[in-house]
């Protein structure tokens, strides 16, 4: 081989090794804030004590404590029945017929769709609404003029979630 | 679809069907052993500890107070005539004597004429909870604690899980909520359990004074514009959860279920505040009052098995004069109930098999408890004498008038009434083949 000939690939190879060698990393920056993706449902693995249920409800929707009378005969009737979430909904059902329940005015919730479903979210699940859970709640409630801020309510309190903490 | 074409696919089916067992609604299978004995059982746990003496034996006060009167005060379920002198059991007439004077007897022919006693059998356990819930799994379960549901499976769970009952078919009535009793609605076992248990209710607390307090005052809600939108809520609601409803610890029943549930607890509500409930002519007694609610029930889902339990007899720790009333109070409602099915609910009228047992029996000696008449008390704390227990079955396909065993030859054991509404509901060999229980239980027909 004519040395002249060698000597220029041995020069060409060497070129190409020095442009693909180690090269400075880049950081892709795309300006997205950091959001922990983790669903704080996912937190709740413990259910909640009759008594913790039943205290925590009728604080919810009286705005006050329940009376250690009525804490103790609302334990021993959830006792006396078999399916907990179905006297459950008859309780919550009876605290809706009571004049004494707070709650907030329809209008209100039609007003203000979006603050109404992360203040009821907060008060019952103890946590922010995911997006998909706002949309659903803002679109069911506009589309079904029936629905009630006490339907809402009774459909929330007598849900799997709120068993538990 | 051509006629060879049809045969064909027809004849593929027929073999197929007679082939291949039964897949259930909840996607379990199973396959049936035997027809059907009847289409209902009502399964009394006469509980709270019944001495024999007392009871199948009828030596009144004889063999407890020293005193010379025999007599039969279970006057519904057992023939024999009433004692006839110190009468304490009764009701009490202006101016008579406490308890003087006898219920009168409802039925015209005894259980006992009517079907079939075991009067001598073997208890497997001398406490309330280990005794009741022998008589529930079919299992000694010597190793069962207080506290926590049973190990093993209930025989609710075995027809939920075998023979595809709905939660609504199956009931278990309490006489309170104290002894675990609620826990006896299902076990813990990991391939039965809640999901397959029971309704459970004790009325005396649903239906009393706290019940009414808490419950009665329920709103009703219509079923498309109020009802509908909270169960779509709901739905997303528990489906945006982690945790599922199987996952979670409880009976449930269906949607359709609960929304009848519901209006069985109104109406009951309404009900005793107006025209009043079906009760028995004498009212004067926890058990008595438990036995209405619990015709209730029968009346209203005719399920396919109700556990009636009662308990005033336990009295007889302190007061043997109570515990004398109690048994007499417990055979009238025994007495009846099965009068009641026979003539108030015509879909269970000659369909349905009564069972009674007790959980266990009592002490032979007494303690040291003397009550108003001056006699002693009797507790149950795992004497020979509390494993004495008898056990009777009335209805279809159940002989007439029969008894099997006697005082000198016990036959049978608490833990064979499991295997025994098994065979009545045709699935006895997969309860069996569970392997699950008592390995000496064996249904009473096949004890005859």
């Amino acid at each position: 081989m004519n040395m002249r000939i060698f000597n220029s690939g041995i020069i060409l190879i060497a070129v190409a090794a020095i442009f693909s060698s180690c090269r400075k990393d880049v950081i892709a920056d795309f300006k997205v804030n950091q959001e922990t993706v983790l669903d704080p449902s996912l937190e709740k693995d413990r259910d909640k004590t009759n008594k913790q249920a039943i205290s925590i409800l009728y604080t919810s929707l009286f705005q006050k404590a329940i009376s250690s009378n009525n804490l103790f005969q609302t334990e021993n009737v959830i006792e006396s029945f078999g399916d907990k979430a179905l006297i459950n909904e008859v309780i919550v059902s009876n605290y809706m017929n009571s004049p004494d329940v707070v709650l907030p005015s329809d209008s209100f919730m039609r007003a203000n769709p979006d603050q109404f479903i992360k203040d009821t979210y907060k008060l019952f699940y103890v946590r922010i609404p995911s997006e998909l859970e706002i949309s659903f709640f803002r679109e069911y409630i506009a589309a079904n003029p029936n629905v009630t801020v006490e339907l809402v309510y009774t459909a929330f309190a007598s849900s799997d979630e709120y068993q538990f903490y | 679809m051509k006629r060879r074409e049809f045969v064909k696919k027809a004849t593929m089916a027929g073999i197929a069907s007679t082939a291949f067992p039964y897949i259930l609604p909840s996607g379990r299978l199973f396959a049936r052993t035997t027809a059907e004995l009847a289409d209902h059982v009502v399964y009394v746990l006469f509980a709270g500890g019944v001495r024999q003496q007392e009871a199948v034996l009828k030596r009144y006060l004889a063999d407890s107070q020293g005193v010379d009167v025999e007599g039969n005060i279970l006057i519904n379920m057992l023939n024999g005539s009433e004692p006839e002198r110190k009468i304490v059991y009764g009701t009490t007439p202006a101016g008579e004597p406490d308890g003087s004077q006898p219920i009168p007897k409802i039925l015209s022919q005894t259980l006992q004429n009517q079907g079939l006693l075991f009067p001598e059998i073997k208890a497997q356990n001398g406490g309330h909870y280990g005794g009741l819930t022998s008589l529930l799994t079919g299992n000694p379960s010597t190793a069962q604690g207080l506290k926590v549901r049973p190990v093993v499976p209930t025989i609710f769970e075995y027809l939920r899980r075998h023979r595809g009952f709905k939660a609504s078919d199956v009931w278990f009535v309490g006489s309170g909520i104290g002894n675990s009793f609620p826990l006896l609605n299902s076990s813990d076992h990991p391939q039965y359990g809640t999901e397959f248990g029971a309704n459970f209710v004790a009325p005396s607390v649903t239906f009393g004074a706290q019940g009414t307090n808490v419950l009665s005052n329920a709103k009703i809600y219509h079923p498309q514009e109020e009802l509908e939108p909270i169960r779509k809520m709901r739905a997303f609601l528990n489906n945006s959860f982690r945790i599922k409803a199987g996952e979670i610890d409880g009976i449930r029943n269906d949607e359709s279920e609960k929304e009848k549930i519901k209006t069985f607890i109104r109406q009951t509500f309404e009900k005793q505040m107006s025209t009043g409930l079906y009760h028995p002519p004498v009212f004067d007694s926890h058990d008595l009052q438990t036995v209405a609610y619990a015709a209730e029930v029968l009346q209203y889902f005719k399920p396919k098995l109700l556990v009636l339990n009662l308990g005033d007899v336990d009295g007889c720790h302190a007061n043997f004069t109570g515990y004398l009333r109690s048994l007499h109070r417990a055979d009238h409602a025994v007495g009846w109930l099965w009068n009641f099915i026979q003539t108030q609910i015509p879909e269970m009228a000659n369909r349905t098999i009564m069972m009674i047992t007790p959980e266990c029996g009592r002490n032979e000696n007494p303690n040291p408890i003397r009550d108003e008449n001056d006699w002693v008390a009797f507790d149950h704390s795992g004497d020979e004498n509390t494993t004495r227990i008898f056990s009777m079955m009335v209805g279809p396909n159940v002989p007439s008038n029969l008894i099997v065993g006697s005082e000198t030859n016990r036959i049978g054991r608490a833990t064979d009434n499991v295997l025994t509404i098994a065979e009545i509901f045709g699935i006895k060999e997969a309860v069996k083949g569970a392997g699950l229980m008592d390995t000496q239980a064996t249904s009473l027909f096949d004890r005859i």
